[in-house]
């Protein structure tokens, strides 16, 4: 399979609920090693556009194609070929965790043979292995959501579709979960839904904001999250002194003692800083700049405030 | 079909790992056994009195068939427990999704459910068919006829398994799955009591009682028409719970 080839491909799909419009005309696109962070507001139609990506809820128009083929013509392609994890762990509290991951693996078409070896290795990616006896209503929420990607993994999909996978986590649990998804999207076609801005940032390759079941934004999370350096400074700096260094691309103030400072390709903060002191201006504070990412959201989720003063 | 298997395997392990299911047939073979005990007290009492008549009644029609009909009508409160969970449980519970998104038709996830229920109420069957075969080891029963009555259980318990499903995937709650199933089950049983009150036996409102279909195999009787009327019955109420599963999918809300 061309690796470049869409593993998923949505083709302007919509979904209403009755007259109220959940998604409207969505096209989106991921293949297999990349990453794809759905962002938005709650009720912004993350879930209702995860759900019709893997066959749960079919759309009242647009296609889903899964490997060019469509998704809801052929039903049967999700079997193997989509590992999915809704907001909520699709759990069996009274089986352990051995039995849930063997009953899921059976249930997305892995033969009986080799059922055993998938859970062992589903468990090791997801390190569930000191629960792996455990019933799964007796397990912590860390332990369920991690129980929740390996149900999701354990076919071994070309597509994995985790939605809100950090909802109610701990900060440590998080880092962990975060661990886990950058692992998986290297060798899976993956979209996960957060809220949680710098998951994006640290696990996705492109990010999709969507608000009011609208697409207002998609493109690399790398070009969006470079918004250079802030340098803040004890006295005022003159403008000239920014086209002296070469490392600099553009300089501009935000006041009088503020700078947003955006650096040439190849060149680092540590040359900045150097090249400031031998200048003469040493800056009080140096850090990364508000990524774009963040900014973008905020002015998309941020819209509607503006549109209705 | 390997997935039907699948989802009916895993009914019966979620079962036998839930204290609700031992518990539901620890009450039914309970009350089944008393009850027993009681039929055969009676017909010890009475036998002495029987072996004068000309064919009179032996202790296949005054124990074991009562017997089974009585758990017939006990039957139509218990499937309604045990099926109430099997959908609208797993929408609760949010673990639908994972039925959903797995791939399997809408048909195989409804008949793996109603396999899993039935296997379970067939075991209750079988367990409570114990009491009257035991005592063959001292009289003579009528097998025949006690076959009939069995396979005329199984059929009723197939056609009640449906409903609960239909049901279950209707409801949004298990407890409110469990009442309609209840009710459409009672309503299947006394449609007809108006037209027999007025000693109507043979019109059409008969024929869609659930009784109607029973009996006959109580008296030995396998008629084809009854057989029909349980599979009838039994996909019409599996085929309604696949539609239901259709309207999910198209609902965006599961």
């Amino acid at each position: 399979m061309d690796d470049t080839a869409p593993v998923l491909q949505l083709d302007r799909v919509g979904r209403r609920a009755g007259a109220r419009v959940l998604v409207r005309e969505l096209s989106l696109a991921v293949t297999r090693g990349h990453t794809l962070g759905l962002l938005g507001v709650n009720g912004a139609g993350k879930t209702t556009t995860l759900r019709m990506a893997c066959g749960v809820l079919a759309p009242s128009h647009g296609r889903v194609l899964l490997d060019g083929q469509d998704l809801y013509e052929h039903p049967h392609l999700a079997r193997r070929r989509i590992g999915y994890l809704p907001e909520t762990p699709p759990l069996h509290p009274e089986l352990t965790t051995r039995e849930y991951l063997a009953f899921c693996a059976r249930l997305h078409g892995v033969a009986r043979g080799a059922v055993g070896a998938a859970v062992e290795r589903a468990i090791e990616r997801c390190a569930l292995g000191e629960v792996a006896r455990r019933l799964l209503g007796a397990l912590s929420k860390g332990f369920r959501q991690r129980v929740g990607v390996a149900q999701a993994i354990v076919h071994e999909p070309a597509l994995i579709v985790l939605d809100e996978p950090a909802a109610g986590l701990d900060p440590v649990q998080a880092l962990r979960l975060r661990e886990l998804v950058r692992e998986l999207g290297r060798a899976h076609a993956l979209i996960v839904s957060t809220h949680v801005l710098p998951d994006v940032a640290a696990c996705c390759d492109s990010v999709a904001i969507l608000h009011r079941g609208v697409l207002r934004h998609c493109g690399a999370v790398a070009a969006a999250a470079d918004a250079g350096f802030e340098a803040v400074f004890a006295r005022a700096v003159e403008a000239a002194l920014w086209q002296r260094l070469p490392m600099v691309a553009a300089a501009t103030p935000l006041d009088v003692l503020r700078w947003r400072v955006h650096l040439r390709a190849g060149a680092d903060s540590a040359a900045l800083v150097a090249a400031l002191v031998a200048a003469g201006a040493a800056p009080a504070e140096l850090q990364r700049a508000a990524p774009s990412l963040e900014t973008t959201f905020l002015a998309i989720a941020g819209s509607d405030v503006a549109e209705a003063a | 079909m390997s997935g039907i298997g699948l989802l009916a395997r895993h009914e019966w392990r979620r079962l036998a790992a839930q204290p609700f299911a031992w518990i539901l047939a620890a009450v039914v073979l309970a009350l089944m056994s008393w009850q027993f005990l009681l039929a055969l007290q009676a017909y010890l009492e009475i036998s002495p009195r029987l072996g004068g008549l000309k064919d009179a009644p032996g202790v296949t029609d005054l124990v074991a068939v009562p017997l089974l009909h009585s758990l017939a009508n006990v039957l139509a409160f218990v499937v309604p427990l045990l099926t109430m969970r099997m959908i609208a449980g797993e929408r609760r519970a949010g673990t639908l999704p994972l039925l959903l998104a797995s791939g399997l038709g809408n048909a195989t996830l409804v008949l793996g459910k109603f396999l899993g229920a039935l296997g379970y109420v067939l075991a209750l069957i079988a367990l409570i068919a114990l009491l009257p075969l035991t005592l063959e080891l001292g009289t003579t029963l009528d097998l025949g006829k006690l076959a009939a009555t069995l396979l005329g259980l199984a059929a009723y318990a197939a056609a009640l398994c449906a409903i609960g499903i239909a049901c279950s995937a209707w409801a949004a709650q298990p407890a409110l799955a469990a009442a309609a199933a209840i009710a459409v089950t009672g309503l299947l049983s006394v449609v007809d009591a108006g037209a027999r009150m007025q000693g109507i036996g043979n019109a059409g409102i008969n024929y869609l009682a659930l009784p109607t279909h029973l009996q006959p195999f109580t008296r030995g009787i396998v008629s084809s028409v009854d057989l029909v009327y349980f599979l009838i019955l039994a996909t019409v109420a599996l085929a309604l719970a696949a539609r239901r599963l259709d309207d999910l999918r198209a609902s965006a809300d599961l």
